[in-house]
């Protein structure tokens, strides 16, 4: 996105050996708290390093968790909460769907060409993409009443053809990359009116599709966008089970079964995973002298952008099936490989949202005040556009939610392991593959939100 | 839900649940598949036999965690001195 903050070296570095000693055992928070003032400077590779072993002892500790009663406990516990007026929240929220998005079309078109003077602009990419996304992990997903377009569809008449079942969610995840290609390549994130032609292509595109198939299969299957907020609602503490809205503990659904139930869903998590890396790369110094050459050689950028992005989402799928045939044979089980994928998918939801977190809520922090003041007079622009100063440990953040996410991931494959082996040391040994992916993840992760951010080279 | 939930070699001698046909490649295992999900359905030899079987892992389990609790303190220990000499 185009206000990504230069991150601080120290900072982070200093969070980091912070962290460390909570990982260990409880230290006095207050003094080392203090004590991190200072900051340490410490060496690329111990950083990665230590990122990695925070990931590695969270493994080993979870492991240490081995009664079954406890797991089902933790992860069965549930608490209606009572919603009152849902019906007139629920209408509400269509309504502010179906406004915003009026406002995005209407703004972006006929508002300032500034981008971070853009009310349409600020909207979508602090108001909905950053802060809206991080309520449907933390708090609760609210986006099948608030999507305007499943509102609009609703309205009008359907074809309600039948959907090909072979496709399954492939489409969503090609939807999915394609639409993460489109806003690493183009001016899509502060050019207004580049924005709201595509919301505006978008919305076409979503209306015939819901007019030829439904809106029930439409939005259930193919458009992505409910795909990822259906996922990240997963992990959500507040979720509508079985037609009541239940209370749970953050990250326990993730250890059901019903959320994934092919390739195509386990592509679509992976993809998810995938896309919040790939967005970091594109920004690193790195990308940009690894493409150099490519691109003098006369490979074009955009065709360059998008093998790259298909060939990661490739190695990160094929990993991700390799660990499951190395967990199938050190658990010496039965169960298939496709199985064990579609088990062990769901957990790394976990980790996307930690990613999305790192990157998005300083980003949203800063610029909710300008959204703010720009939806006040969208037509107008403004001289100074306000925005929030966050102090120096707000790194800190980032960084700790990375790693969370991570730790939440470990945690809920632990208990689908247990849930599906009979034998407590077989479930532990199941993890020993997803453990190393995930190490071998993080540190890359790390060593990308570590490097300087650049604007994505030649688009 | 798909089908492809099981994939068991042909040549290998499969142990399977009578109750719910789920395949195992150890007797272990099914003795403790049996105790864990369908504790009703068990009569008294079977029930002994689970709690040996799991007894046993439970063995196994403390030589595990022994070996995790160790590596853990070796992470640790290990960091603490490397960001000491750095």
């Amino acid at each position: 996105m185009y206000c990504r903050r230069l991150r601080r070296w120290g900072t982070l570095s200093s969070w980091l050996a912070l962290l460390v000693v909570a990982v260990g055992p409880a230290a006095a928070h207050g003094a080392s708290l203090d004590s991190s003032r200072e900051t340490i400077a410490i060496p690329a590779w111990l950083f990665l390093l230590t990122g990695g072993a925070a990931i590695g002892a969270s493994f080993l500790l979870a492991s240490l968790v081995t009664d079954r009663a406890l797991i089902d406990a933790i992860h069965g516990w549930r608490r209606t909460v009572p919603v009152p007026g849902e019906h007139l929240l629920r209408g509400f929220l269509q309504l502010v769907g179906v406004v915003g998005l009026s406002f995005v079309l209407v703004v972006g078109f006929l508002g300032p060409e500034l981008g971070n003077a853009n009310a349409a602009v600020l909207l979508v990419w602090v108001g909905w993409w950053a802060g809206f996304t991080a309520t449907t992990y933390l708090v609760g997903s609210t986006w099948p009443a608030l999507n305007p377009w499943r509102t609009i569809a609703e309205l009008l008449p359907s074809l309600n053809r039948s959907y090909p079942e072979r496709l399954g969610a492939w489409p969503s995840v090609a939807g999915l990359l394609g639409l993460v290609w489109l806003e690493v390549v183009s001016p899509v994130a502060d050019a207004p009116g580049v924005l709201a032609t595509v919301v505006a292509g978008y919305t076409v595109f979503t209306l015939v599709g819901a007019l030829a198939y439904g809106p029930e299969t439409w939005f259930e299957t193919v458009d992505p966008i409910s795909r990822v907020f259906r996922y990240y609602g997963r992990l959500a503490p507040i979720a509508r089970e079985d037609g009541q809205i239940r209370l749970r503990l953050p990250g326990t659904a993730l250890s059901e079964t019903r959320l994934v139930d092919g390739l195509d869903e386990v592509g679509f998590v992976i993809a998810l995973v995938w896309v919040t890396t790939y967005d970091g790369f594109v920004a690193t110094p790195t990308w940009r002298s690894l493409a150099d050459p490519l691109v003098s050689a006369g490979v074009p950028a955009l065709v360059l952008y998008l093998l790259v992005l298909l060939a990661g989402f490739g190695l990160f799928l094929g990993v991700f099936v390799l660990g499951a045939r190395y967990s199938r044979r050190l658990a010496g089980t039965y169960l298939s490989v496709a199985e064990l994928t579609r088990q062990f998918a769901p957990p790394l939801l976990a980790i996307a949202a930690g990613y999305h977190l790192a990157h998005y809520l300083g980003y949203f922090l800063t610029l909710a005040p300008s959204l703010a003041t720009t939806a006040a007079t969208p037509l107008t622009l403004l001289e100074t556009v306000p925005v929030l100063a966050l102090p120096g440990w707000f790194d800190g953040v980032a960084l700790a939610s990375v790693l969370l996410g991570h730790i939440l991931a470990i945690w809920a494959a632990h208990a689908t392991a247990f849930d599906l082996f009979p034998g407590r040391l077989q479930a532990i040994r199941s993890q020993y593959p997803y453990t190393a992916v995930m190490v071998v993840y993080t540190m890359s992760s790390l060593w990308i939100v570590s490097q300087p951010t650049i604007a994505p080279p030649y688009v | 839900m798909t089908t492809d939930h099981y994939d068991v070699p042909t040549d290998d001698l499969v142990h399977r649940c009578e109750h719910c046909n789920r395949p195992f490649a150890e007797d272990e295992l099914l003795t403790l598949h049996k105790g864990l999900d369908h504790p009703d359905r068990l009569d008294d030899e079977e029930l002994a036999a689970f709690d040996e079987v799991y007894d046993e892992e439970t063995d196994d389990l403390r030589r595990y965690q022994i070996i995790a609790v160790g590596a853990i303190v070796l992470l640790y220990f290990t960091l603490l001195i490397i960001y000491a000499l750095i």
